[in-house]
This record gives C-alpha cells, structure tokens and sequence, in this order.
C-alpha cells in the first residue's frame, strides 16, 4: 500500500513538472511532407520538425546558418555551394549529408525522381513557383544539383540568381530523412505516417482534425526544446482561439482578428504580440477599364484614398501605411524618391480628374474578398470606406464580391476586374519575393501591364550580387511602380498574436512561423 | 417483410447512384476549381492549368471520345464501387481513411446531441401537452421558439464564451484535454477511454462533448418538444384515451400505456429526419467547436474545392440518412402494429 501511495505520488509530481506547450493553430495541417505544401498551419508544424538549409536569424527576415553553415556564389551568380553542418542525424538516427540534400532538392526539382510520387498525386508546385519551373523546363532557374563530397552540395544554374539561397530558406523546404521517406513510399507525410527531419521537436502522433503531438529532440544541434511535449491544436475559428486563451486551455496562438486587441490587452494574463508585417495589402488597377488606363484617373484615385484613416480604423493600430509594395522589414529596397506615403488631397485629386476629362467622374467596380485575410481582416468594410472616399471626387464605386475561389480565378480572366483588393504574404527575405509575384513575366495578368523595363528591372534583381546593387534596382522599381500606380499599396499589416503571460522566449518571425524550441513555460498551472 | 427490405435497400442503392452522379456535377459546377483553390494569392493562369493538368481535372467529365474510360466519371464510379473514394486532393489522404477517423467524432458529439434532445424536449413535450396553457406549457413553446431561432454559431460561441471562459466550468472547444492521449478502438472518445480503463480521460472526454451538445442539440430538442406536445394533445383527445380515463384507468397509466407509445410515432419521424438536420448542424457546431468530425472535414474541402473529399463525404451522409430513414420505418412496425409492410 506504502508503494501504491508512493508511486501515486510519484507520478503525480513528474505529471506536474512535464511542460506542455500548447499552440492554437488555425486549422489542421494538410501534410506534413515539405516541399509540396504551403498552407500556414503545415509549414508551422514543419518548421518544427524539420530545418531547412538556409535558416532565418529569429525575428528577421536575414538569412542565417541552417543545415547549411555557409553558402556562396560564383562570380557571376549562376552556381552556388553550400557547406554542410557536420555531425547532424535525422530523428530516425541517419546522417544528414549531401546524399540526403540531393536527394529532397532532387525530389522537389525532378519530375522523374524515382521518390517524388507524382504518379500518387505529388506536385511540389512551389517549386516549380519559385524557382521558374521543374528539371529540363526552359524557364527554370535549377540546372543541376550536384554533389561535390560529403558535406558540399553546389546547385547549378540556367540564369544568375541571387536569390537562391532566400529561397531555400522558405518555411516549405524542410529537408526531410530520405531513409524515411524510402520507407513510408507515398504516405509519407499524412496522419498515418512518420515525418522524420533534423529539426528541434520530433514528430509523435496525429490526430485528424485535433492535434499534432510532437516531443523535443534531445540531439537537437541548436537550441534545444525547452518543453516536455509541443501540442498543435487545430481550433479554426480565431474568436475560440481567443477564448481558449482566455480559458488557459492553449498558451499562445496565431491570427487572432485585429478587433480582439482589446480583450487580449484587457486579460491581465495575456500578453498581445505583433507579429513583425511581412505582407501588403492592395488595389488593383485594371488597364483594360476605359477610365483606369488614364494614368491621371488612378493617380487621382489614389491621392483621394484616405489610406491613413482607413487604417487607423480597421487595424486597431496592427498595421501602417506608406507607399511601398515592399513591407516595412525591407525598407532598403526602397526609393528615397518616392514619398513616404500618397498623399491625400481629394481637392487636388477631383481637380486631376476633370483634368482627366472626367469632371463629372464616372461609375466603377470595386471587387472584396469574401475572406478575411491576414492584410485584409475586414475586407467589407475597407471596401465601404473606399468608395466612400471615392465618391467624393465623383467616383461613383459598385462594391461587388463573390466566394473567394471564384474570385482568385475571375481576377484573371478577361476582362478581369476593374478595381480589385488583394494581397500578399511573402515566404523568403527579399523584394523579388513581392514585385516578383505581382509585377513581370511570372505575375497574374490582373492589369493588362507588363512594360519590358519592369520585367528587365526583375531580371536584374534576380542576379544582382550585393544588397547594394539589389537596392539600387528596386528603387527604380519602386519608382516606375509608384507613378504607374496600377497597384496602390493600402496596409503593411501586423498580424496579431497573443500569449499567457507565463509564455517566454517566443520570438515571432515576419514569415508568419518560427521554430518554438526557444520558448518556456516556467510557472504555468 | 423480408420483401419490403429488400425493395427498400435497392431503392437506397439508387438514391445512392443518383446521389453520386448528382453530387459529381455539382461540385465541377460550382464556379473556382483545386487548383486555383490550392494556388491561392499565388495562382497565375498558367500555373493554375499545370496544376490542373497534373490532377487530372483536364480531362472530360463523362466521355472521352479518344478513350472512352479516360474520363472523370467512369473512372470514379469504377474505384467507388470498389470501395474506394479516391483520394484527397490537397492532403494526398485516401478519403476512406478520413472517414474513418472523421465518422466516429460526428456520430459520437450527433449521439450526444439527440440524447440531450430527446431527454429535455420529450418530457417537456409531455408536461407542456398534460398541463395545456399552464405556465409551464408557456415556458416550453416558448423557450422551443428561441431554440429554433437561434442560429447554431451563435449559439455555440455563446456556450463556448459564458461557460467556457467566463465561468470555467467546461472546455471551450476540442474533444480532449491535451494531457490525455486515448488509443483508438471505435473512435468514440469517451467509450475508448472506459475501454481502456482511462476514467479521469473518459470523464474528460465527456466534459469536452457537454457544449457541442448543446449547440447542436437545441434545435432537435425545439423540434421534439413541440412535436411531442401537439401529438400528445392529439392523443389525449382521441376516443379510447377517454374510454381509458372512463374506465377508471390511473392518469399515470393512461399517459404512459394508452397515449404516449401512440404519440411516439410522429416523434420517430421526427428524430429520424433528424438525422440529416444533425448532420448539416454539424457542419457549423464542429467548426465551432474545433470538432474532428466529417462537418468541419467537408467544410473546409468545399472551400477548397476537394471534389473527392466533398463526393466522400455528402455520399456517405447520403447514404447514414438512408439508414437512419429505414430504421424508422421498420421501428413504425414495432411501435404501432396496425402498420405491417409486405
């Protein structure tokens, strides 16, 4: 009996020192295989099992020593080497080296890889997305992976790139163990497999539609996990987010919306977290609108937006204006030209616009989304304010939405829409990651506007060799983009995040996930 | 009776084949396809018709006059009838595995949900019809009209805020505390962990279903409640029920003998038609909720434009309302002989 108590007891004391770290993610991931996913909530619980060659420093979006201790171009950018981490091994105990890079590159870029299961339905689209295609495509930007001895990997390539290693540093290309994905065949990945990466939290079970259990990796090569066990709930709704924090059922969570602000700050035991803006929020302009060709009528459009207030009042203070396409991490890459933000002048803009020949103004189609999105929370009512503003230099606006799917795909079909909101949250440290994606050849044909020195500029961001060079061609981008105004730039929003206050060492980074091996949870009940 | 059975179950493989052709087309109707779906801000139109090429939602829907088995629907018909459903889109997860897991949540929080319905609404049902335009009958229509009016979601971060947060007293959302992990055997949370002897997650379990529950069984109740009472009130008022009462019967024994086994069966139809609204409650209750289930699992397909998981899914309801409608038919027999099938 004495032993039964003893052993209760016991028990009871280890169950109180084991740290949960609880996270309320927004969803249920949809794989955890990286490489062929790009939903935020399968690239968090990846980033968690998995490192990626490149890494970013916490916080920022600088590159820094991931599985890769060092990388580096030839001269003219078209070949880079990276030098591996030594002593490194998989979950499941096998060595990371450059068999295993070659071997998850390889299955990502070659669409004959004998382990890429595309016949199974695997397509690694970002891939292909960012880094212009797949092996042998005349766009892409890969030639060849190459193994140069066990620790040295060099990646060839069809045209310069200095963005190569940003690149890989993406949240969606965690290298995985190649003995586990021989093994697992093509359920690696889903509920009923195995993830197996070097990563800091080591996957443990997968509960469809709840959670996704992970345990710290005591061989972790950085920072090891500070917790006992990491649990990803998957709790959809942001208002129940909030009320679990509030309830102390989850310690931290993501995209809470930006009205929750003051009940999270009002709840001595949460703290609010910013999360740093790495996104920008828009209107587009459409070439193929009889009224929106005239660059005049968009400029006028644009000096009669009241940007400034719009935000102040839909973003709770969660997020700034400027006239930048590029979020506020990256101002670098801007102009020293270009204001610090439109200016907003109705008189002027009404003026510009009879100037235009429209002194009566005109009639219009604004497009929202249908969805919040982490730069448009309240796509509605923005788009209300809008018009409003419009409508006082005669800009008469139809607010018009349907269901999102439909809407990415309307955008793009002839004629398009007329005026349309939508957005942008980048996935590596560098401007082309925004200009790239909605300006030049690999952009949305959503405006009818692809001059030759805009694409001409991409191409030169693409190969420039320093962060000087970059910086100067991005300004002349910045320029050429802001007096076209085709896209106007409303929000570089900040998404909020919030925590109990027992909650430490969480150091959120702009890309939208971080690996949480840094945080404790010393004094949670 | 054998017959009828008979005759009844090749309907429902009917309604089933219809359903699947008409689900099918629906789904390839509505405007915005996975592809652009899984793109999202990102989908340009060419990389859009590489995706879609790679999925193989190029080809034909019904024929293909190249290769007349190279097309959607025949080859979706030949797996289905081999039990297969096909195969998540986004997720690369057999449909039928998702079931699997997804079926047992929705059945145990729908079980859940018709109990608390049933044990409320039928005695109040009762009560309202016994003591007519009493206070209590009062209270009960109208406390069964806010339960009708009130929107699920609403309703569910209603119960999730007051009783999860502001009095603590339940969970706010999700099927189990993260301390407990239950290995599965029927999926049913709360009956696998007694199986397994794990009492404090069983009971953890059980506290977890109390508010989705609710939310999802008050409209039900609503329902059950007012059909309980005008049935009974039905009842009461018939010849042999005053014959009973004339004949010097206890009022406890003409309510139960005489007027309640007749006044279930409008109560049966009910409880199964039920059975659908259930199931499409469920879509908003487990969203809520952050339930497991197969409402939360087709939402988020839809949004998505996973057609095999939107085509698993509304079959398979398709196919647990057919059942769940033959059970009441055949339980009409046992409760009422005057009806007999042949």
């Amino acid at each position: 009996m004495k032993k039964l108590l003893l052993t209760a007891l016991l028990s009871t004391l280890s169950a109180a020192s084991a740290a949960t770290l609880v996270f309320g993610g927004n969803g249920e991931p949809v794989s955890l295989e990286s490489g062929n996913i790009t939903d935020g909530i399968s690239i968090l619980v990846q980033r968690q099992i998995y490192d990626t060659l490149v890494d970013f420093k916490p916080g920022s979006t600088d590159l820094a020593p991931g599985l890769a201790t060092s990388w580096k171009a030839n001269a003219n950018n078209t070949a880079w080497t990276f030098t591996l981490r030594k002593g490194v091994r998989f979950h499941d105990g096998t060595p990371m080296n450059a068999d295993a890079i070659v071997f998850n590159l390889g299955r990502w870029w070659d669409k004959s890889h004998p382990y890429g299961f595309r016949d199974q339905g695997r397509t690694f689209e970002i891939m292909g997305e960012l880094l212009g295609g797949y092996k042998g495509d005349a766009t892409a930007v890969i030639k060849n992976i190459v193994k140069v001895n066990d620790t040295t990997v060099r990646i060839d390539l069809n045209k310069p790139s200095s963005v190569l290693p940003n690149v890989l540093a993406a949240g969606y290309f965690g290298i995985a163990s190649p003995a586990a994905i021989k093994k697992e065949g093509a359920k690696y990945g889903t509920p009923a497999s195995k993830p197996v990466g070097t990563g800091p939290f080591i996957f443990q079970s997968w509960r469809t539609g709840d959670r996704v259990t992970l345990l710290p990796n005591k061989l972790y090569w950085g920072d090891k996990a500070k917790v006992d066990q990491l649990v990803i709930r998957n709790i959809k709704d942001a208002s129940q987010r909030l009320n679990e924090l509030k309830a102390g059922t989850i310690d931290f969570a993501n995209d809470l919306t930006p009205d929750s602000l003051k009940s999270v700050q009002g709840d001595k035991n949460l703290v609010a977290v910013k999360r740093p803006s790495f996104n920008v929020g828009f209107v587009s302009m459409n070439n193929r609108n009889q009224y929106l060709k005239n660059e005049k009528v968009r400029q006028a459009i644009a000096m009669a937006i009241n940007k400034k207030a719009i935000v102040d009042a839909f973003w709770n203070g969660l997020g700034v204006s400027n006239a930048s396409f590029v979020p506020p991490v990256m101002n670098w890459a801007n102009s020293p030209k270009v204001p610090a933000d439109y200016k907003f002048d109705p008189a002027a803009a009404k003026k510009m616009l009879a100037d235009a020949g429209y002194p009566n103004g005109f009639s219009i189609d604004l497009w929202y989304m249908p969805v919040s999105r982490p730069y448009f929370p309240t796509p509605k009512p923005i788009a209300e304010a809008i018009a409003a503003d419009l409508s006082a230099i005669g800009v008469k606006v139809n607010l018009k939405t349907e269901d999102w799917a439909k809407y990415l795909e309307d955008r793009n079909k002839e004629p398009g829409f007329d005026m349309y909101m939508i957005g942008w949250t980048g996935d590596y440290g560098d401007p082309d990651n925004f200009y790239g994606a909605y300006y030049g050849a690999n952009a949305s044909d959503d405006i009818n506007w692809n001059p030759a020195n805009v694409e001409t500029l991409l191409q030169q961001g693409r190969a420039a060799a320093t962060q000087d060079a970059k910086a100067k061609v991005y300004a002349q981008l910045h320029e050429i983009t802001y007096n076209a105004a085709y896209r106007i730039p409303m929000v570089h929003s900040n998404p909020l995040a919030a925590a109990r206050s027992y909650v430490k060492g969480w150091v959120p980074s702009p890309l939208g996930s971080e690996p949480f091996n840094t945080i404790t949870v010393t004094g949670k009940k | 009776m054998g017959s009828y059975l008979i005759r009844r179950l090749l309907r429902t493989v009917l309604v089933m084949l219809g359903i699947s052709l008409v689900v099918f087309v629906f789904v390839r109707s509505i405007p915005g396809d996975p592809a652009i779906a899984m793109l999202g801000e990102r989908a340009t139109p060419e990389a859009a018709a590489a995706l879609r090429e790679q999925l193989g939602l190029n080809k034909p829907w019904f024929f293909n006059p190249a290769n007349p088995l190279d097309a959607q629907y025949p080859k979706y018909m030949s797996a289905l009838l081999q039990g297969d459903l096909g195969t998540g889109i986004k997720s690369n997860i057999p449909v039928r595995d998702d079931l699997k897991t997804r079926f047992p949540a929705t059945a145990e929080l729908s079980i859940a949900a018709l109990l608390f319905a049933l044990v409320i609404g039928m005695p109040a049902g009762i009560l309202a019809a016994l003591r007519r335009n009493s206070v209590w009958d009062n209270l009960a229509t109208t406390i069964s009209l806010i339960g009708v009016s009130m929107p699920v979601f609403w309703l569910g971060l209603l119960l999730s805020y007051f009783f999860g947060v502001k009095l603590g007293w339940l969970p706010p959302s999700g099927p189990l505390g993260t301390e407990f992990t239950i290995r599965p055997i029927t999926g049913f949370n709360v009956l696998d962990a007694l199986l397994r002897g794990q009492m404090d997650a069983a009971w953890d379990a059980a506290r977890h279903l109390v508010l989705p529950a609710i939310a999802l069984g008050t409209i039900p109740l609503a329902i059950i409640a007012r059909i309980t009472r005008s049935s009974m009130l039905d009842v009461l008022g018939q010849d042999y029920v005053r014959t009973a009462r004339a004949k010097g019967l206890s009022g406890r024994s003409v309510v139960l003998k005489h007027t309640l086994r007749n006044a279930l069966l409008p109560v049966v139809t009910v409880i199964g038609l039920q059975a659908g609204a259930l199931l499409g409650g469920a879509v908003l209750t487990e969203t809520i909720f952050s339930w497991p289930g197969i409402g939360s699992w087709v939402y988020d397909a839809i949004s998505q434009r996973d057609y095999p998981i939107i085509q698993g899914g509304v079959i398979f309801a398709a196919l647990v309302v057919s059942v769940a409608n033959l059970i009441v038919d055949l339980s009409y027999a046992a409760l009422d002989p005057r009806i007999q099938y042949s």
